[in-house]
């Protein structure tokens, strides 16, 4: 009553005719409307339910002038003849029910309500009814506006917008019309439209925003994958979506050419700006370490030596420990200079010699008694170790020089030599052979201030070669009185010769008649080989040959000139000295004994044992 | 301060001269339109925020359409109808729908709050928005009014006299949903005949409508 009262104030005088009709109605609708809605704001056409008896399946209205209802029979199966059901409706304007104005022929159990009996803003309500039995089955209320679903939109296509730069995805733009039968042109109808798209044969749709224009774009497709595409409409501040239209497909081919190659580059690109980044890190955290393995630093020169901190910081006894096992002076240090050759000869006494000459070794000769070669000490020592070896020179070598022992196999032309009375050694004047190898020891001292080198004046044909005597000089006269015919016909023969004056004179000229000859055969050309002799030592300030002997050739008594000297000192003009300038003339003699002693200083990368001697701490 | 009045004064100069002479009617009428539009999807929404938790025996109760206090306006019912009805007529008559219900709104309004619905908070949001939305909406109307130059002003008298919704909580309810489903279908009358005129007055620009 109070609803009543409410809604219809100025209806006061039918107040209770109308409340009367009213309730009843309600309670008409109350009984029968249970399932269905009193207003149908959105009826959908809903199956038909087999189990229940003849309904309503529902009303739809395409354009809003226009609507159908439809209905099933149901489980009552003696209805289905037409004509058994039939629809009323009333509208609110009108009080009486009214039949469907068309029943539609084609289609079953429809009612078609045409523009004239359609009414906007009008509330309707249809009955089913079976009107023998005067039987409502169903009741459905609705107004227009709330039941239309419009008609799917037409003529949708696309077109492309843009590529993305990789070339893999793509925008498009979606247009359609609107449904010809809605008039949006007169602004009956508003619509709003609704995108939907999925790749291919997917499950899942994807749903755009609301459209209330007829075209939309589409962003972030992929490119090779086909995509459906379809809308639909709806009235806009209504909740009826219309049938969706049909599908278009929506595809882009992918093109290859860029692809490939832009990303890889990229990567190339950053991949190298990478590890060079990373290389820059490494080599600043490494700085020290990477320093020291490039650019190591270079080493301080490794003196062999004495350690600079032990010298520093090292104690006495230490020091001298180290300075006197470093060697660097002692004789071993001979040993490893290899053009530091020493013939161990015998100044001054003639006795003692070595039979074959160094030469004679180098050429592979045996001398045996034509020999007037030195025969040196075995060449296992090359003849050097003894000589500044201030032990004895091994006993086992000087006895191979023995006859009997001949470890060379040849004669040893000490042992022709003593058999034709050998001069002494320096020592002993004894013819004994087995001693001249012995007596060589304390020719030691002796072979120690020989001097080494002799002129090599000539080969003989048989091989041999022909030293030439030394230089002749003051010093060695005194042994001039010891040498007869020797040292002259050495001195005659020998051009050149590798030996020194020394052995020279001991040499024994075996009185043997062919080599013997040949080299009594040079005599006459010993003033040239001995011009020639000169010209090998002499410096360029020194014009006077010291071999040039005047008296040479025909004194058959010449002290014995060695055909080398030592060079003494280099002067200024880069000539060799072969004599100090302050002590002698020209012609250095040969003894070391004098010179050595007064030599100032080292001559040039020549040591003689003497100064070895001299230098040994 | 000086700039900043002399520029708040310089901008209502404009706007006055602009509501004054104003823009087209074209425009005023979209601009119409457009507030339509949204009252009566406001309205479509606060329906539904109704219905999720309306009680089955309120449908049974609720009164039928025709009830509404705004039924008794002659309004064309059809497509054909409002096609013919002239433009003054349409006018006063969107005019006339929306005057009559400044008040029932502001009952709306009132009683929102206290209703016995879940969602009242929302509701009683979306109902001070309707309210809002019709009093510009009528003021935009006038304008138009204005514009179209007619010569009377024949506004229909839609009275709404009522000013309780009811007395217990659910013919609260059920009064505020049918007031507001009457609301609804007043607010889409008003709408379609709104964009009916915007159509008729855009014949040069069809693609508006």
């Amino acid at each position: 009553p109070q609803i009543m009262i409410f809604l219809f104030p100025p209806l006061r005088e039918t107040a209770e005719a109308m409340a009367y009709s009213l309730s009843l109605s309600l309670l008409y609708l109350g009984l029968l409307c249970g399932n269905g809605p009193v207003y149908a704001r959105g009826s959908e056409l809903f199956t038909p339910d087999p189990s229940r008896g003849p309904h309503f399946t529902g009303c739809r209205s395409r354009e809003q002038e226009t609507f159908r209802c439809w209905w099933s029979t149901g489980t009552f199966q003696n209805l289905t003849e037409p004509g058994a059901l039939r629809v009323f409706y009333q509208t609110k304007n009108a009080n009486e029910w009214q039949e469907c104005p068309d029943y539609t022929r084609t289609v079953k159990n429809e009612c078609y309500f045409n523009k004239t009996f359609t009414h906007i803003w009008t509330s309707y309500c249809i009955h089913l009814r079976s009107v023998p039995q005067n039987i409502t089955y169903d009741e459905a209320c609705f107004t227009v506006e709330n039941i239309v679903h419009p008609d799917p939109p037409i003529g949708l296509n696309w077109t492309l917008l843009n590529v993305s730069r990789s070339g893999l995805h793509f925008d498009a733009l979606l247009r359609w019309a609107p449904p010809p039968s809605a008039d949006v042109q007169m602004g009956w109808m508003s619509l709003v439209y609704q995108v939907q798209y999925r790749i291919r044969n997917a499950s899942h749709w994807e749903m755009l925003d609301l459209e209330s224009g007829t075209q939309q774009s589409i962003y972030g497709l992929h490119t090779d994958k086909e995509y459906e595409v379809r809308v639909r409409c709806k009235m806009s501040a209504f909740d009826n979506f219309g049938e969706f239209s049909d599908s278009i497909i929506v595809h882009v081919a992918q093109i290859p050419s860029k692809d490939s190659t832009f990303p890889t580059t990229l990567v190339l690109i950053f991949g190298v700006i990478g590890v060079a980044i990373l290389l820059v890190l490494l080599i600043f955290s490494q700085q020290q370490r990477l320093m020291v393995i490039f650019l190591p630093p270079i080493p301080a020169p490794k003196i062999k030596g004495i350690d600079p901190e032990l010298l520093k910081n090292g104690k006495l006894d230490q020091l001298n420990s180290l300075l006197s096992s470093q060697d660097m002076y002692k004789p071993d240090f001979y040993h490893e200079d290899p053009w530091v050759e020493f013939i161990q000869l015998d100044l001054d006494d003639p006795a003692e010699k070595n039979e074959s000459s160094d030469t004679q070794h180098l050429l592979g000769l045996s001398r045996s008694g034509s020999s007037h070669i030195l025969n040196f000490k075995s060449d296992d020592d090359s003849g050097r170790a003894s000589c500044y070896d201030p032990e004895l020179p091994n006993p086992e070598d000087l006895a191979s020089l023995l006859p009997g022992h001949s470890g060379r196999g040849e004669n040893h032309p000490l042992v022709s030599r003593s058999s034709s009375s050998i001069p002494d050694l320096g020592v002993q004047q004894t013819s004994e052979v087995e001693e001249t190898p012995i007596q060589t020891q304390p020719a030691v001292p002796s072979w120690v201030n020989m001097d080494f080198y002799a002129q090599v004046s000539d080969f003989t044909p048989a091989g041999g070669v022909v030293l030439s005597p030394g230089q002749l000089n003051s010093s060695p006269e005194k042994k001039k009185e010891e040498e007869n015919e020797k040292k002259i016909q050495f001195q005659l023969l020998s051009d050149g010769a590798y030996t020194s004056e020394n052995t020279a004179r001991q040499l024994d000229v075996p009185p043997s008649p062919g080599p013997e000859q040949g080299y009594q055969a040079f005599p006459t050309q010993a003033v040239e080989g001995n011009l020639w002799n000169g010209e090998y030592l002499v410096s360029a300030s020194d014009s006077q040959t010291p071999y040039l002997l005047p008296e040479a050739p025909p004194a058959p008594i010449l002290p014995p000139v060695s055909d080398y000297t030592v060079v003494q000192e280099v002067d200024a003009q880069h000539s060799l000295l072969l004599n100090p300038p302050s002590s002698q003339a020209a012609i250095s003699p040969h003894t070391p004994n004098k010179h050595l002693p007064a030599m100032p200083t080292m001559p040039m990368g020549y040591l003689t044992p003497d100064l070895l001697g001299n230098l040994n701490p | 301060m000086t700039q900043g009045s002399r520029l708040y004064f310089a901008v209502t100069l404009m706007c006055a001269f602009v509501s004054i002479h104003g823009v087209g009617l074209n425009d005023l009428l979209e601009r119409a339109s457009q507030l339509s539009d949204k009252l009566h999807s406001i309205s479509t929404s606060l329906t539904n925020d109704l219905d999720s938790h309306f009680p089955p025996v309120g449908r049974v109760m609720m009164p039928r359409p025709s009830m509404c206090h705004t039924s008794s306006l002659q309004i064309p019912n059809d497509k054909d109808q409002a096609l013919k009805v002239p433009e003054d007529e349409l006018l006063s008559l969107a005019r006339s729908l929306l005057l009559a219900w400044s008040d029932p709104l502001a009952l709306l309004s009132a009683e929102a709050s206290s209703l016995a619905h879940p969602e009242r908070n929302t509701i009683n949001s979306k109902t001070k928005e309707l309210q809002d939305n019709i009093d510009s909406l009528g003021a935009g109307l006038e304008h138009v009014f204005n514009k179209m130059g007619s010569s009377s002003d024949n506004l229909s008298s839609l009275p709404f006299s009522s000013n309780s919704l009811g007395q217990d909580k659910t013919s609260r309810l059920v009064n505020f949903h049918f007031l507001l489903s009457c609301f609804r279908r007043d607010s889409h009358k008003i709408d379609s005949f709104l964009k009916v005129l915007r159509c008729r007055a855009a014949k040069k620009r069809p693609e508006m409508c």
